[in-house]
């Protein structure tokens, strides 16, 4: 089985910030992990944890939150930062962001005119299954304003049968490590584009915040 | 343009076989490759009105299976050759500009009379023009009065203001403009703002008479 990874659209966007740099030392995120029809409850848990890692190592204080409820409530429904984390918050965070993760399968295909050729031909000839999803982020401030809202999309194509795995195995031996396609390269790849993606979204929405917070009152003119 | 059919049934054949049709990586095909197309998926319906021809309408009577077409578009520059932070300013460029040039217009609608003048702030000065010129094509749709004009400050300003966190120094070069009389009371001055070289989007202000406020 070979599975394959394509960012359609936001996914793959030059991103100017560098995830491994603390670039959120004053920051306070409350980061809520909704399911759907791509994640079930568990699995929203594991992105949660995995996004606290993210920006716990950017120097955030983070807090997780997984399925609906308000999200500016006076404290976290599921803290996962208080579970051994151990991470150093700073002592007083100048903003403090929510943001909510929400995935979606917009669509699921198993060309069926493959699984016909993958039968014939004994596995040789690949059967498909495609999906296709979206990534939505939206991030607040603690008022409840809107930062940033954005769409990422990608899709999963996963190919059966001998055939396309030998023949993989073979061509990934001809590629330069990054172009590599066997064993779990589209999990990477995936996760490093989501995580940029994602990192960049709260950098913007943390300077946006950072040039809101003095704001002019709505209607009364500069 | 690049046309990748990629779920449509004879696409689906092809796919099984060879996948020649199909803008994933693959046998044929380098990650480089599809990272470098931007791609949406289009219902037959909406994809056969926008590429008639090469997508297929979907049957009258159709079957009860909707299909989609990926349909991707080669970017004009390959990812890495410019920096990331124009590259993503420019890519954006259109739609960043029209949302500052609207917000402006609907938020203050009672300076639809001002002249505007427009300042960008943005490190890359070949970014700096292109924003600039979009920014003022984008207030003169919204059926602005722009100016080409650009507002001065004294050595003593600058070196005062330069030396200031951004949050202060906008606010304060603003009652500098006005006190100075480099801008009028009829004028309105928009300045397009790029804060921190790690982001990717344009902060807004707005001058008028010594007043300065923050859009987005």
């Amino acid at each position: 089985m070979i599975v394959v990874y394509q960012p359609l659209s936001g996914l793959h966007r030059p991103v100017a910030i560098d995830p491994q740099l603390p670039n959120f030392t004053d920051t306070r995120l409350d980061v809520r992990c909704i399911r759907g029809t791509l994640l079930n409850d568990a699995q929203a848990g594991v992105l949660c944890d995995r996004v606290e890692t993210l920006f716990t190592n950017q120097g955030a204080e983070v807090h997780t939150y997984v399925g609906e409820g308000p999200l500016d409530g006076d404290g976290p429904v599921v803290d996962a930062a208080e579970i051994g984390s151990g991470s150093a918050a700073p002592a007083e965070p100048r903003t403090r962001l929510l943001v909510e993760l929400r995935a979606r399968e917009t669509d699921e295909s198993s060309h069926p005119w493959s699984w016909v050729l993958y039968a014939a031909s004994f596995t040789v000839l690949p059967g498909v299954i495609e999906s296709s999803f979206e990534q939505d982020i939206v991030i607040r401030d603690d008022t409840g304003f809107l930062l940033v809202s954005d769409t990422l999309e990608g899709r999963i194509i996963t190919r059966y049968g001998l055939g396309p795995w030998l023949g993989n195995k073979v061509l990934d031996l001809t590629r330069k490590k990054a172009d590599r396609l066997g064993e779990d390269a589209a999990s990477k790849d995936l996760s490093a584009d989501l995580y940029r993606q994602l990192s960049q979204d709260v950098f913007n929405a943390k300077m946006r915040a950072r040039v809101l917070r003095p704001a002019t009152p709505v209607g009364q003119a500069p | 343009m690049s046309l990748f059919i990629d779920s449509d049934a004879p696409a689906q054949f092809e796919a099984a076989l060879f996948n020649l049709n199909d803008p994933a990586p693959g046998a044929l095909r380098r990650k480089g490759w599809s990272n470098n197309l931007e791609c949406e998926r289009l219902d037959a319906r909406t994809g056969s009105r926008r590429y008639p021809g090469e997508i297929r309408a979907p049957a009258s009577r159709g079957g009860d299976v909707e299909s989609y077409t990926v349909v991707c578009e080669e970017r004009l520059l390959r990812p890495g050759l410019r920096d990331p932070v124009d590259d993503a300013l420019l890519s954006e460029l259109e739609p960043m500009t029209t949302a500052l040039a609207e917000t402006s217009a609907s938020r203050y609608p009672e300076l639809g009379a001002s002249t505007w003048l427009v300042e960008v702030f943005v490190a890359n000065p070949q970014v700096a023009t292109k924003v600039s010129f979009a920014t003022k094509n984008a207030l003169m749709e919204s059926g602005l009065q722009v100016s080409d004009r650009t507002p001065t400050l004294g050595v003593g300003d600058l070196e005062v203001i330069t030396r200031m966190q951004p949050e202060d120094a906008y606010p304060t070069a603003c009652v500098r403009w006005f006190a100075t009389g480099s801008l009028g009371p009829n004028d309105a001055l928009l300045a397009v703002i790029s804060l921190d070289p790690r982001e990717t989007i344009l902060h807004g202000g707005l001058c008028v008479a010594g007043r300065w406020a923050w859009l987005q």
